[in-house]
C-alpha cells in the first residue's frame, strides 16, 4: 500500500499543471467562465478539447497506434485530477472519449479501431449513444429501433431517447434489433452509425435544469453500411456490458469527485458566512456541522475507493460488476451533498441563479437539480442493485 | 501509487482466516460465555501464528510490522468475534513500541512477542464523553513517583491481563499521559461489567492513590502524543474489527436469503431483499476503503492521520449499524433467537461502534480538522 506518486509521476503532473495554466484563458475561473449560452458554451468545451489534442494530452492512457501516448492509468488519473483542479471545461466528446474508445478498443476490428479513435482524440467526430428507448429503459434489453439487411446495408428503423449531445454529435453508437425472432438479449446488434444519414432526426429534449443536454432521435429509413457493424451479427448485449462498465468506472468518476469536493468546500465556505439568526451561521448549527462532515467523508472516500478500483486495474485486473458498486456509491453521496447545500442556505434555498440575493448565484440550486440525474443516468440505482446482487454477491434470480 | 495489499499480507490473513475458521467458531465462543472468558488454548494459537509478534521490532524478537500489515489481521478478527485481549495487546504493543523507554521496551516487548504478557489499555470514564482532554483519572507527585487515582470503565480483560496501559492526567491541570500497573497491585480494584456483548469481558477498575515510581510513566514523562495515537489505534482498530463483523453479517444474509424458500422461491431472489444486500456491499466495500486507509494513517502517521481514523470511525460505525441491522432483519424471526449466531456480531459491532469515539464524535473531530485546514490555506 502506497500513495506517493514517483518522482516521474510529480514532473508529470508539474508538467501537466504548467500546461493548463499556459493554455486555459488569463483570469479563468476568477473573471473569464464557461459561456451562458448553452450552445456557446458547448462550442467552447469542444474548442478545449481540440487544444488539450493539440497539446498531447487526449487519449493519454490509449495504445499509441491509435493516436494515444500510451500512458500508465496514473498518469491518466493525474491528468484528470489536474483538469478538475483547474476547474478546466469538461469537453463535449466525454462519450467519444470514455465510451466508444474502450468499446471498440475491446470488440472492433482493427480497421475500425483506425477509423474511428484518432478522430475521437482529434475531437474532430463528436459522438452520442444511442442505447434507451421510449420503451426500453432499465430493460435496455427490449429495444424495439430494427435494423433490417439491404444488401451491404441495413436499413435502421425506430427511435431512440436520452440521446446526450445528439445535436452536436458526428457518430452514434446504437443498439439495433436484428433478429426478432431470437430470445430478447441474443437478437441484438451494435452498430456505429454516421449522424449525416438521411433518415435520421434529432428533437432536444428539455430537463428539469432547464438545459438541453438531451434528446429524442428518430430513425427513418437510415441506411448503415454493414461494416459498421461492431462484432458478431446479434452479439450486441455482451458488448453493451462493456460499455457500461467503462461508463460506471472509477476513471470517470475520478474526475468527477473533485468537482464535487470543489462544490462541497464552496458550500462550507458559504455557510460560515450564511447567517442563522442575529448571531451565529451556519457552520455553528452542530446539526448542519454533522451533515456536513457526513458529506466531507464519503466525498474522501469516493476517492479513495476510486483509487482502490484503479489499483486493482493497475495489477491487470478487468473492470468487472464491481463498476456498479462505484457508480451507485457516488450517485447518492452527490446527492447527499445538494441536499446539505440546501439545507445550509436554509431560508434562501428557492433562490435560483440570476437573483441577487441567490448565494453563488444558484450554484447549488443548478447542483441539486442536476443531481437528481445521477442516479438514473447509466443505469438507474435500482438496475445497479440488480447487477451487484447478482454478479457480484452471486443472489438468485 | 498502489491502494492494495500484497500478496503476502493476503496470504497472511488466509492462513489466520484458516486458523481461526477451524479454531474459533461460534459454537466454541459460545462455551465461554461465563468465567473469565478467556481461551487460552487460542491466545497461544494466535501468539503462534505470530499475530502478536507482529507489532513488535525485531532487535525485541519480534516482525517489526505495522498497522498496513495488521489491517486485514484486525478485520479477521473482527469477522471471527476474536475476543480480546489479543486486539488490545497488539494496540498496546505498538504504543509501546513507539514511546516506551528503552527499559520498559527491553522489559516488555519480547515477552509479548512470546505470547507471554497481555496488556490492555484503560481509556473510558464515567464522567467524561469520548474525548481523552476529559479524563479525570489523576497521578499526583507522591514521593519519588507518582500516586494515581480515578476510575475507568469498560477497560478490556482486566482480570486477565498481565497490564494495564491507563490514560491520566499528570497534576491537576498538567498534560496528559500513560502509565503501566499491574492490575493486581494494591489500590486497584475490579468490577466485573455486565455486557451487551456476552462474549467479551470488561471492568471498571477504580484506583484509589495507587503508588508508582516514575519508571512506570510510560517514556518516562507524560506523553500527549502517546495518548493521541493510543486514541487513534483504538478508533482505527474497531473500525477493521466492525469491517469484518460487518462483512461476515452481509454473508450470512446472502447465504440465509439464497436457501430460505417462501412464496415458492428463494426470498433472495426478491428484489426486495436483493436490492437491500447491494446497499449493504456498498456500505461494506467503503468502509474497507476507510479502514484501510486510516491503517495506513497509522502507518504512515501523516499530519492528517486523527482526521483520517475519524473519517473511518464515523462510517465504519454507521455502516456496520446499518449492515448488522438489515443482516438480522433479512433473518426474520429466526434472527431474533437466541441460539442463531448473527446477535453475537450485531453485538460485538455496537460495542465496538462506541469504543473510541462514536460516529458523531468522530464526524466532530473531521469538520473541527476541515475547518482547520481551510484557515491554514
Amino acid at each position: 500500500m502506497d500513495f506517493s506518486y514517483s518522482p516521474a509521476e510529480e514532473a508529470f503532473r508539474a508538467q501537466v499543471r504548467s500546461w493548463i495554466k499556459a493554455n486555459l484563458p488569463e483570469g479563468w475561473g476568477s473573471t473569464v467562465h464557461e459561456p451562458e449560452d448553452e450552445h456557446a458554451r458547448y462550442m467552447f468545451r469542444l474548442d478545449w478539447e481540440k487544444k488539450l489534442f493539440q497539446g498531447g494530452w487526449a487519449g493519454l492512457a490509449w495504445p499509441k497506434k491509435y493516436g494515444g501516448r500510451g500512458a500508465t492509468l496514473v498518469e491518466q488519473a493525474i491528468l484528470a485530477e489536474e483538469l478538475a483542479r483547474a476547474e478546466a471545461p469538461e469537453g463535449l466528446n466525454i462519450i467519444g472519449r470514455n465510451l466508444t474508445a474502450p468499446t471498440l478498443i475491446h470488440h472492433g476490428t482493427e480497421e475500425q479501431r483506425r477509423r474511428y479513435l484518432p478522430k475521437i482524440l482529434s475531437g474532430e467526430e463528436v459522438w452520442c449513444q444511442g442505447f434507451s428507448e421510449p420503451n426500453a429503459g432499465s430493460d435496455l434489453a427490449s429495444i424495439r429501433t430494427s435494423a433490417v439487411r439491404d444488401g451491404d446495408h441495413f436499413v435502421v428503423n425506430g427511435q431512440k431517447t436520452w440521446t446526450s449531445f445528439a445535436q452536436y454529435s458526428h457518430w452514434c453508437f446504437m443498439l439495433v434489433r436484428t433478429d426478432p425472432e431470437a430470445p430478447k438479449h441474443k437478437g441484438i446488434s451494435f452498430l456505429l452509425v454516421d449522424m449525416s444519414t438521411p433518415g435520421i432526426t434529432v428533437r432536444p429534449l428539455r430537463q428539469i435544469s432547464g438545459e438541453s443536454e438531451f434528446n429524442e432521435t428518430f430513425f427513418d429509413d437510415a441506411r448503415v453500411p454493414v461494416e459498421n457493424l461492431v462484432g458478431g451479427l446479434n452479439e450486441g448485449w455482451k458488448i453493451a456490458m462493456t460499455t457500461l462498465t467503462y461508463e460506471r468506472g472509477p476513471e470517470d468518476a475520478l474526475a468527477r469527485q473533485i468537482r464535487f469536493k470543489r462544490d462541497l468546500m464552496r458550500l462550507i465556505v458559504a455557510a460560515k458566512t450564511i447567517p442563522r439568526g442575529p448571531k451565529a451561521t451556519a457552520i455553528d448549527d452542530p446539526v448542519l456541522r454533522q451533515k456536513l462532515a457526513r458529506s466531507v467523508i464519503e466525498v474522501e472516500l469516493m476517492r479513495l475507493n476510486c483509487l482502490r478500483s484503479f489499483s486493482k486495474q493497475l495489477q491487470g485486473k478487468p473492470l468487472g460488476p464491481e463498476s456498479s458498486f462505484q457508480k451507485l456509491y457516488w450517485s447518492h453521496m452527490a446527492q447527499g451533498i445538494y441536499e446539505t447545500a440546501m439545507e445550509t442556505l436554509g431560508p434562501t434555498a428557492p433562490l435560483a441563479a440570476g437573483d441577487p440575493l441567490a448565494p453563488g448565484d444558484g450554484l447549488f440550486q443548478t447542483g441539486f437539480l442536476q443531481s437528481r440525474a445521477f442516479t438514473i443516468y447509466s443505469g438507474t440505482s435500482e438496475i445497479q442493485r440488480n447487477i451487484i446482487s447478482e454478479r457480484v454477491l452471486g443472489m438468485p434470480r | 501509487m498502489n491502494f492494495d495489499f500484497s500478496e503476502e499480507q493476503f496470504a497472511f490473513r488466509d492462513s489466520v482466516r484458516q486458523y481461526l475458521d477451524d479454531r474459533w467458531s461460534v459454537a466454541q465462543l459460545r462455551t465461554h460465555l461465563t468465567g473469565d472468558g478467556f481461551d487460552r488454548e487460542l491466545w497461544e494459537g494466535v501468539s503462534a501464528l505470530g499475530i502478536l509478534a507482529m507489532m513488535v521490532p525485531e532487535e525485541h524478537g519480534g516482525l517489526g510490522l505495522g498497522y498496513v500489515d495488521l489491517a486485514l489481521i484486525l478485520e479477521e478478527c473482527g469477522r471471527h468475534l476474536v475476543p480480546g485481549p489479543a486486539v488490545d495487546t497488539i494496540i498496546a504493543t505498538d504504543i509501546i513500541s513507539r514511546h516506551g523507554t528503552p527499559e520498559q521496551q527491553a522489559a516488555l516487548l519480547p515477552a509479548i512477542a512470546e505470547g507471554g504478557l497481555k496488556i490492555a489499555a484503560a481509556v473510558a470514564e464515567i464522567e467524561g464523553g469520548f474525548r481523552p482532554e476529559d479524563t479525570t483519572t489523576i497521578a499526583r507527585p507522591s514521593g519519588n513517583g507518582w500516586a494515581l487515582s480515578g476510575r475507568k470503565i469498560l477497560v478490556p480483560y482486566a482480570e486477565s491481563v498481565d497490564q494495564l496501559l491507563v490514560v491520566a492526567r499528570f497534576g491537576d491541570d498538567g498534560p496528559l499521559g500513560l502509565v503501566l500497573v499491574d492490575p493486581d497491585w494494591a489500590g486497584i480494584t475490579r468490577r466485573h461489567h455486565q455486557l451487551l456483548d456476552p462474549a467479551s469481558r470488561a471492568h471498571e477498575v477504580t484506583f484509589s492513590e495507587v503508588e508508582l515510581g516514575g519508571d512506570h510513566v510510560l517514556g518516562g514523562q507524560p506523553l500527549e502524543t502517546a495518548v493521541a495515537r493510543l486514541v487513534d489505534a483504538g478508533a482505527a482498530s474497531a473500525s477493521l474489527q466492525m469491517t469484518g463483523a460487518a462483512g461476515k453479517v452481509l454473508d450470512l444474509a446472502v447465504e440465509y436469503t439464497g436457501n430460505r424458500v417462501q412464496f415458492g422461491k428463494p426470498i433472495g431472489s426478491f428484489q426486495a431483499i436483493k436490492h437491500r444486500c447491494a446497499d449493504m456491499l456498498v456500505l461494506l466495500e467503503t468502509s474497507r476503503t476507510a479502514a484501510y486507509h486510516a491503517a495506513w494513517a497509522l502507518a504512515h502517521d501523516p499530519a492528517a492521520r486523527r482526521k483520517l481514523v475519524s473519517m473511518a470511525k464515523a462510517y465504519c460505525g454507521d455502516a456496520a449499524r446499518s449492515i448488522c441491522n438489515e443482516g438480522l432483519q433479512l433473518h426474520g424471526g429466526i434472527g431474533f433467537t437466541w441460539e442463531l449466531d448473527i446477535h453475537f456480531y450485531l453485538r460485538r459491532a455496537k460495542t465496538l461502534e462506541y469504543s473510541y469515539g462514536d460516529a458523531s464524535a468522530h464526524r466532530e473531530c473531521v469538520m473541527a480538522a476541515t475547518l482547520a485546514e481551510m484557515e491554514a490555506a
